[in-house]
């Protein structure tokens, strides 16, 4: 196997809550390779978001390094770590959220072109994306004509049109019906397949979490000196 | 209780929010009230003084000689009631007084000058004699004799006449006022604007809380009330304050503002006569803040929804025609005025519908690939902004438009004025020949004088002139008119820059050889051309001549002849002479000591040009403080007002600021794409206020002015001046994106860590 | 009317700098002020030992500050119902001239001096009046001496050319009158040669009257005009002074009497008591001056007007002269109500004799 897409050592996170430094995730380790896909589960307030933000570097750990695409990150978070993480999450990370993943002044055409175009790509090739998800019919519709399922699925055709190499979705169908997130949930891990990138997935569906190759209980790996 | 705490919470919550309402009802009440204090004062004033000047005939020679003291004794021998008036135009800053004498004014009985304006206190009125004593040789003066009722019984060899003051002070000064309420009724609607916008989006942010108390059970209705009440309570409470700051503005502005009439219309503003605070101030202001903010429960959701939809759209362009059409044709002020308010409502009506589509083309028109998308994106968003904001959008265009449209105003009487004093005071000193003294010997020797700049001769006096064919009537009876005579010798550099309407091939060479020239006023009103033939009779010699040129006049109502010196009969008396004269290398005061030689006196009157120019500008610029002040300070709370709006309204879109960030795009390009946006924005505002701000010049200038003043002004455009509008709008733009900026900064991903 | 009275009483503070209360109250006739300020202002003041001069002394006095030529009738309709009239004209200086010295030129329209005249009728319990006002020397109004003329605007007393006979045209609005006068009698000088005091210090104006004059002429008042006949009184005074501080107004009386004999009598009303002075004149001509102390005047009964309570009746006893007199106004309000408004009016003279007369009453406005 060759080298993980993600690596993460000794990653920990404190926040502040009542004037006092509450850890959130202490000494994580993991690493995640091409194709795989991880499953992030626990409770709320076990630190699965917080997770990913610090995957994409949106936060900052207190601790530990994280690596990501060849890329070194580590807690001291040199200058210039802002712009390469901003470099990673342009060309490399996708990250797809509960909702609101799309600009509503946009059409989902224009969308995934925006995203496309912050990746750097110039190609076309997006309408391809949504006909792939299903949206052919309604790439030039507005995100606030479409239902939840049919954004869902425009954002993933944004990811996958900037062809990531790890994916960092939370609860992308927390706010789905079943049969729509079956739906969604089917495209996702059919693509992800079909490109080979890596997937992080952040839920408390167990369904959901249990299609994924690897499960990570936040709850279960409580760090020390916590509740 | 439970119900009032609701209420409340949402301004606990918000606390800005309700700071901006009531910031713009605090300054809303005192802009209005400080401009209702001044021109209830002003009015005051000016009813006083129109009492003053009851009278509306006066006497006339029937032979067309001036009339004279003699006059004046013979008519009042013969039973007639009739008063002397003489006016002394004086150059600014003193301006014009006009003589009078109660005494025999006491026949005109109860339509003699009443009330308190009549003080003879120089401002304009002092005794006859004071004036007489005042113009001396100096200034021209002018004698009327006023008589009471329309049929005084007059003996033969007298007639009666119209009597109006040039242009009229009491209209002058009534379109000043006019110009001024209607300048704070545009404030009064763009800050009811901005005070609509800012509730509305307090009502949007706080629908929910609403819906909830609804389904608690609460009714709609008693909602409703208590909104209405909270609004009661908000304005009341901001009330006081404005009008007290209103009232300390009108007194802070109430001296220059009161220079400004005393100078311009000889109106004498009476500070204090407004003792109380003006309570219907207060009252408007609340009922103002009622009707912008509860307007929707009053209209039917149908008619709003019509309103921005297609045929709406239609009809704000039907109004905005309708508005554009009446203003040009209106025979009356009246009519300009509610013409330009529907141009207003038309324009604010379809402007941020028509901003959007214009938004929306450019994003449709953006490239797809390349930078294409996220210039897209961010028209778009623009397009949004102008539909969300429209309010204040639509408030800052008619601040910007009414800033624009008052400094063209401002400079092009500002430059007018100046090209009148550069006419009037052409030389850098101006010699006064006394009484008596021989102006050719004086002529003569500045002749011989080496070194000295240039200088001419000024003899006036009056003449009487008749249009050379038949074709022509001067006056109502076609008889010959009467005008202000000047002859000047030689013709040299001091008057060639004279601006003149209408001239033959090189009109100052013709004048030099016979021509006259004549005033604007006077070509107007008796509608003599260049080339025309003119009969002018001096001194009992009738000659003939031909019109060379017509030079302007900046509105001096009487009319005007200027001839060469050189071609005045021997035994013309002039009424006055003086040399105006640039010294050159030598310096004035010995030219004036050689002049007080010749003269044999000691003290020969010169003055200092420079010096009235100066005292005349500052004059003038007093006058326009208050209309400059009133703009500018709308302009200030527009700006604050779209500012306070914009950074409110971000907050609903400062996700996908964020988003963009998520998606990779560095924190410096975000600040870039969000200050393009905003700097966009306002400068959009600012072009489109441009168009209306220069419609509202023109009607100020073309329509307006002629209609209550009786002359037009030339119209003219300042680019510099919307560059610097353009500018303020940069700047606005930029400290909007600042603060949304911040907003961005303060909440890093919150959204996340929530979860 | 407000502005005026300002303006005059501002004109007269400016220039003789009096205290402009007294000076409304006691009216055009006088201002209440110190002899010394009169010297100082460079005004004349009459000097008991003046004399009068004539016929200068019928033309203006510039360097006297006031003067009057006053006239009151007491004629008949054809009718024999009786009508009063009244013309005044005053002349008040505000800078003494003088009297050699060339007047200003009309057309700097000078104010050295306002002239007001005054015109009133009162017939069959009604009274009008009109107030006229003309700055001096520019030419509408003034005085000359050759030939006699008195006038402002179209009102004027003037001699006509080549008789004794005065014609005296005034002109009010809804009301004329067109009078000839004819003086049957000689000057009287009043008080010591014309010195007429007016208070007890010494102070006074010089004063001289025509008691004799024979009235003919028409009254037009509305559309109806009235020929009239009857007797006048005509005085001419001028003083710098009329009343000195603490003096309240004055009531003055001119009557003739059944016996051809005429009577004036004056009382200058002070803080404290009164300054009463006179003259009779005897059917002869004979003038007689009475001073205070030989007779008394008072108030017999007050009336309400509109304007204030005027004492409308009086008695008036001259004991050594055997008189015993009732004067009394007709019913009425006889106020002339011009910038200072004053009470005048015909009256008739009952008791010890009978007549008729005129009284002027000042300073009894509220």
């Amino acid at each position: 196997m060759s080298s993980p897409v993600l690596a993460v050592d000794g990653l920990s996170k404190k926040f502040i809550s009542a004037g006092q430094r509450v850890p959130v995730l202490s000494g994580l380790t993991l690493g995640v390779h091409s194709g795989e896909s991880l499953a992030i589960v626990g409770r709320s307030g076990s630190g699965k978001s917080t997770l990913l933000n610090l995957l994409c570097g949106l936060q900052k750990p207190d601790e530990g390094a994280i690596t990501v695409v060849g890329e070194s990150f580590d807690s001291s978070g040199n200058s210039d770590s802002d712009a390469r993480w901003a470099e990673l999450r342009r060309r490399s990370i996708g990250v797809v959220f509960q909702d609101a993943n799309l600009m509503p002044a946009l059409s989902l055409l224009e969308n995934v072109r925006l995203r496309a175009h912050l990746a750097g790509l110039t190609a076309g090739g997006e309408r391809d994306w949504l006909e792939r998800l299903g949206l052919g019919a309604e790439a030039d519709r507005y995100p606030d004509q479409v239902s939840g399922g049919q954004a869902q699925r425009a954002a993933l055709a944004m990811v996958f049109a900037m062809a990531p190499a790890l994916i960092l979705a939370d609860e992308p169908t927390g706010s789905l019906d079943r049969h729509t997130a079956d739906e969604v949930a089917e495209c996702l891990f059919t693509m992800q397949r079909d490109t080979g990138c890596a997937l992080i997935l952040a839920t408390h569906d167990t369904a959901l979490a249990t299609r994924c190759d690897r499960l990570l209980d936040l709850s279960a790996v409580k760090p020390s000196g916590a509740g | 209780m439970m119900l009032v705490r609701a209420f409340v919470s949402h301004y606990r919550r918000h606390p800005i929010q309700l700071a901006a309402l009531a910031m713009m009802i605090v300054l809303a009440t005192m802009l209005w009230t400080g401009v209702t204090v001044l021109t209830d004062q002003a009015r005051n004033s000016l009813f006083q003084s129109e009492e003053a000047v009851a009278a509306r005939v006066h006497v006339v020679r029937s032979d067309g000689e001036p009339i004279g003291v003699n006059d004046f004794v013979a008519l009042r021998l013969a039973g007639a009631c009739i008063a002397p008036w003489l006016e002394i135009q004086r150059p600014p800053p003193e301006g014009r007084v006009i003589g009078i004498d109660l005494l025999a004014m006491g026949c005109f009985g109860d339509a003699a000058p009443g009330g308190e304006a009549g003080t003879l206190d120089g401002a304009p009125f002092v005794d006859i004699s004071e004036a007489v004593r005042l113009s001396g040789e100096e200034y021209d003066s002018r004698l009327y004799l006023l008589a009471a009722s329309e049929n005084p019984a007059l003996p033969d060899g007298y007639a009666l006449r119209e009597f109006s003051l040039g242009p009229a002070t009491g209209e002058l000064a009534d379109s000043f006022l006019l110009n001024l309420d209607a300048l704070s009724l545009l404030v009064l609607l763009i800050t009811g604007l901005l005070v609509r916008s800012v509730h509305r989006l307090g009502i949007a942010q706080r629908q929910h809380s609403f819906d909830l108390l609804h389904r608690f059970g609460v009714p709609r209705r008693r909602v409703r009330q208590l909104l209405a009440l909270e609004l009661v309570v908000l304005t009341g409470v901001c009330v006081l304050p404005g009008l007290w700051l209103g009232a300390q503005l009108a007194g802070m502005l109430g001296g220059g503002f009161g220079q400004a009439l005393d100078s311009l219309f000889d109106v004498t503003l009476y500070a204090g006569s407004t003792e109380s605070l003006p309570w219907q101030a207060a009252g408007i202001m609340v009922l103002l803040v009622l009707a912008v903010c509860l307007v929707d429960w009053v209209v039917p959701q149908t008619w709003q929804d019509a309103a921005v939809s297609g045929r709406g759209q239609l009809v704000a362009v039907a109004v905005l025609l309708v508005g554009l059409a009446s203003v040009a044709l209106a025979q009356g002020l009246a009519g300009v005025f509610l013409g330009t308010a529907l141009v207003f409502a038309g324009t604010g009506w379809l402007t941020p519908g028509l901003l959007a589509i214009l938004a929306q083309r450019r994003a449709d028109g953006a490239e797809v690939y390349g930078t294409g998308p996220l210039i897209r994106w961010r028209l778009r968003e623009l397009a949004v902004m102008f539909r969300h904001l429209a309010l204040p959008v639509v408030a800052l265009q008619f601040a910007m438009a009414t800033v624009l449209a008052v400094q063209a105003l401002v400079t092009t009487f500002e430059n007018t004025f100046e090209d009148w004093l550069a006419q009037r005071l052409e030389a850098e000193f101006y010699v006064q020949v006394p009484p008596g003294a021989d102006a050719s010997l004086a002529a003569k020797r500045l002749s011989e004088l080496e070194g000295i700049g240039p200088w001419h001769r000024v003899i006036r006096g009056k003449a009487r002139i008749t249009a050379g064919d038949s074709g022509k009537a001067m006056g109502a009876e076609g008889e010959s008119v009467s005008a202000d005579l000047f002859a000047l010798t030689p013709i040299g550099d001091l008057v060639s820059d004279w601006t003149l309407l209408a001239s033959v091939d090189q009109p100052w060479q013709n004048l030099e050889r016979g021509g006259v020239m004549i005033n604007e006023q006077l070509a107007r009103r008796h509608r003599i051309e260049v080339g025309d033939p003119l009969r002018i009779l001096l001194a009992g010699t009738e000659a003939s001549t031909s019109v060379v040129a017509i030079y302007a006049d900046y509105g001096r109502p009487a009319g005007e002849v200027l001839m060469s010196g050189a071609e005045l009969p021997e035994n013309f008396s002039a009424r006055f002479e003086s040399f105006s004269v640039n010294p050159g290398e030598l310096a004035m005061a010995d030219i004036s000591e050689q002049l007080g030689s010749i003269w044999n006196t000691p003290e020969v009157t010169v003055r200092d040009n420079a010096s009235i120019r100066a005292l005349a500008s500052q004059v003038f610029s007093q006058t326009f403080l208050l209309t400059r002040a009133i703009s500018i300070l709308t302009l200030v709370l527009a700006a604050v007002a779209l500012l306070i709006m914009g950074w409110v309204f971000f907050t609903t879109r400062v996700w996908y600021f964020r988003l963009l960030g998520i998606w990779g795009l560095p924190a410096s390009a975000i600040r870039s794409q969000l200050r393009r946006l905003s700097v966009t924005l306002t400068l959009t505002v600012t072009i489109a206020a441009l168009p209306l701000g220069i419609w509202l010049t023109w009607v100020l200038v073309s329509r307006i002015n002629p209609l209550a003043f009786g002359w037009s002004l030339p119209m003219d455009l300042y680019p510099f001046f919307w560059l610097e509008l353009g500018a303020i709008a940069v700047l606005t733009g930029l400290v909007i994106a600042q603060l949304m900026r911040r907003q961005l900064v303060h909440r890093v991903s919150d959204k996340q860590v929530e979860a | 009317m407000r502005l005026f009275s300002r303006f005059v009483a501002l004109l007269i503070a400016a220039a003789v700098a009096a205290c402009s209360d007294s000076s409304t109250e006691t009216g055009f006739a006088g201002l209440a002020q110190q002899v010394g300020e009169v010297e100082e202002s460079g005004f004349q003041q009459p000097q008991p030992g003046d004399t009068l001069v004539f016929p200068d002394d019928w033309g203006p006095h510039p360097q006297h500050r006031i003067e009057w030529w006053y006239l009151t009738a007491n004629l008949e309709t054809s009718d024999n119902q009786p009508l009063g009239l009244q013309w005044t004209q005053f002349r008040q200086a505000l800078k003494p001239r003088a009297v050699e010295s060339e007047p200003p030129h009309p057309q700097t329209w000078p104010l050295e001096a306002a002239w007001m005249a005054h015109g009133a009728v009162s017939y069959g319990g009604e009274h009008w009046f009109e107030e006229k006002l003309a700055r001096g020397d520019v030419g509408h109004a003034g005085a000359t001496v050759e030939p006699f003329r008195v006038w402002l605007d179209d009102w004027r007393l003037e001699a006509t050319a080549g008789s004794d006979v005065w014609r005296l045209q005034v002109k009010g609005d809804g009301w004329s009158y067109d009078l000839r006068l004819i003086n049957t009698g000689d000057v009287v000088a009043h008080g010591n040669d014309g010195f007429s005091a007016k208070s007890a210090s010494g102070e006074g104006s010089m004063y001289f009257s025509l008691v004799d004059l024979q009235i003919k002429g028409t009254v037009t008042l509305g559309d109806e005009t009235l020929k009239v006949s009857g007797v006048g009184w005509f005085d001419r005074e001028w003083s710098s002074q009329f009343l000195k501080a603490g003096q309240q107004g004055w009531d003055w009386f001119a009557l003739h009497l059944e016996n051809d004999e005429k009577l004036m009598v004056f009382r200058l009303r002070e803080n404290e008591g009164a300054f009463v002075s006179g003259s009779l004149v005897g059917a002869e001509g004979e003038v007689e001056p009475l001073s205070g102390d030989e007779m008394t005047l008072t108030p017999a009964q007050w009336n309400e007007s509109a304007q204030g309570r005027v004492p409308v009746t009086w008695r008036l006893k001259i004991p050594e002269q055997g008189l015993n007199l009732t004067i009394a106004a007709p019913s009425g309000d006889y106020w002339n109500a011009g910038l200072y408004p004053y009470w005048e009016s015909p009256v008739s003279v009952t008791g010890s004799h009978n007549g008729v007369g005129y009284m002027e009453l000042t300073g009894y406005r509220d």
